[in-house]
């Protein structure tokens, strides 16, 4: 009976038990209607959020910085890693250099952004700026120096000049990384931006629901947290995945 | 390159890095505070230090993190290699969990606020939140990627239930715990920052944004280098080394 369930369906019915399990809590009346909303009153509000267009105000808002910084950095990175990568002394003596700033990805950025760039996009972007800079530069600089030396030398005896090298072998081969950083970023990029929202700017699903919470509209807030999870979900699921794996499948390498 | 080379390569850039940070903050026509000189941070070091306002702020977030570790690896990884011992078990509570763990606890905080209001016990929920559910996801991925051979060879050999729990499943899942344990850790450690700013405890993640408010841009330098240093320190000496060292021992290569 299960095994004939569409996907789709096995996938939401986990959520039906858990919204279930919720509307039981909210209706046994455990926590004050304050504390935990019902399903219902957070549905109705979501509505109203979505007819009067200021929910979509907010997830274009944070869907857009979210892009501009992808724009921005991505390039950069995979760019400077490719050629950083080509020097191998210097590839291993920046690579715990990265390391560092990779760790101190995110919100530790807030405080000197909104020094040097005040409250708002400026600020916002220079932190998605760092933290995924840092992070897809990293795994590209390690996917280029993981492609084994191996295949380079093949190219080379066939008389692959340097070119060859750098376009059929180390970016072709560093190509899985690159991606999987990418999607790495994008994850610790979101989550970023949602406390950076909720700090320096007026508009955004993290300033909703901290805006909200001034106000004890719990209501809200779980609509904005919903939105937050829901989004990430659909991207990761539809976009970066399927990039991930069609990435993989082309150009991973099984290292001799 | 030898170690040595390496060093030399660090200090190399460490100084040459220093001293154009130094030249620029000499020579650029912006007020200290946009650019504090190396030397404003050090003096801010000394003076944080002999404070004890540092050591004390350092220790409060650690203090913080290792707590939500113990937690996750206490309940985190038995309740992930529970729920993944059965297969419809597995099944079903997958898309939840993966729900969770990509809604950061940075997320939950308003709700956390209204809840718990501002205090360490909002913060504590919040980073408990966030390195938990990456464990219990990893764990229960865990068993659930041990190829069922190993398991079936254990049965037609008569091993009870409990016997292939404990010499093929959680052996198997203890790869996937360490990484877990390593990511949520991750998120944990940003999420710790965020949560200290918001809520205004004690903390690195207050001390570099309440410097923010007086503008006070020579410790959030300060701030900064430490969070990262702490993290680079924690993960090279700790967590990559338990990461490996599960792997190389317990790791499992499919032929």
């Amino acid at each position: 009976m299960r095994a004939r369930l569409a996907p789709a369906a096995r996938g939401a019915l986990p959520f039906a038990a858990l919204v279930a399990a919720w509307a039981a809590v909210s209706r046994a009346g455990v926590l004050p209607a304050i504390f935990l909303p019902s399903p219902g009153e957070v549905a109705a509000t979501a509505a109203a959020l979505l007819r009067d267009g200021s929910l979509w105000v907010d997830i274009g808002a944070s869907l857009g910085r979210m892009l501009v910084g992808i724009a921005a950095s991505v390039p950069c990175a995979v760019g400077l890693g490719v050629v950083v990568g080509l020097h191998r002394r210097l590839a291993a003596v920046l690579e715990p250099v990265a390391g560092f700033f990779n760790a101190l990805s995110g919100i530790a950025w807030l405080p000197l952004a909104v020094t040097w760039f005040g409250l708002g996009w400026a600020s916002v972007t220079f932190i998605m700026f760092n933290t995924i800079f840092f992070l897809v530069f990293f795994n590209t600089l390690a996917g280029v120096r993981a492609v084994p030396r191996l295949f380079e030398q093949a190219v080379r005896t066939l008389g692959g000049g340097r070119r060859h090298v750098i376009l059929q072998v180390l970016i072709p081969g560093a190509m899985p990384n690159i991606v999987t950083g990418i999607r790495l970023s994008i994850g610790f990029g979101w989550r970023a931006l949602i406390a950076a929202e909720m700090i320096a700017t007026s508009t955004g699903l993290g300033f909703l629901i901290f805006n909200a919470q001034n106000f004890h509209q719990t209501d809200t807030i779980l609509v904005g947290i919903i939105t937050i999870g829901a989004l990430w979900l659909l991207t990761d699921r539809f976009l970066l995945q399927p990039l991930e794996r069609w990435t993989v499948e082309r150009w991973g390498l099984v290292a001799p | 390159m030898t170690l040595r080379e390496r060093l030399a390569a660090w200090g190399l850039l460490l100084g040459g890095a220093l001293a154009a940070w130094t030249l620029a903050a000499a020579a650029l026509p912006v007020p200290a505070y946009v650019l504090p000189s190396p030397a404003a941070v050090l003096q801010a070091l000394g003076d944080l230090v002999t404070k004890g306002i540092l050591p004390f702020y350092v220790l409060a977030s650690l203090r913080r993190l290792v707590t939500a570790a113990l937690v996750a690896a206490a309940v985190g990884v038995p309740l992930g290699l529970l729920l993944g011992m059965s297969r419809r078990v597995a099944e079903f509570v997958h898309p939840v969990l993966n729900f969770f763990q990509s809604v950061s606890g940075i997320a939950w905080l308003p709700l956390m606020l209204v809840w718990f209001g501002f205090g360490e016990r909002t913060i504590l929920v919040a980073i408990n939140y966030t390195v938990l559910f990456p464990v219990v996801f990893n764990a229960l991925l865990g068993v659930r990627s041990v190829p069922p051979l190993y398991a079936s060879a254990l049965r037609t050999l008569g091993a009870s239930r409990w016997r292939i729990a404990r010499d093929v499943l959680i052996p198997g899942a203890l790869p996937n715990i360490a990484t877990g344990l390593r990511l949520g850790l991750a998120y944990g450690w940003r999420a710790l920052i965020a949560a200290e700013m918001l809520v205004g405890a004690h903390g690195l993640g207050f001390m570099i944004f309440s410097a923010q408010s007086f503008h006070l841009t020579a410790r959030i330098v300060l701030g900064m280098s430490v969070i990262g240093a702490l993290w680079v320190l924690l993960d090279y000496f700790v967590l990559r080394p338990l990461e490996e060292a599960t792997i190389a021992r317990w790791g499992l290569v499919q032929r």
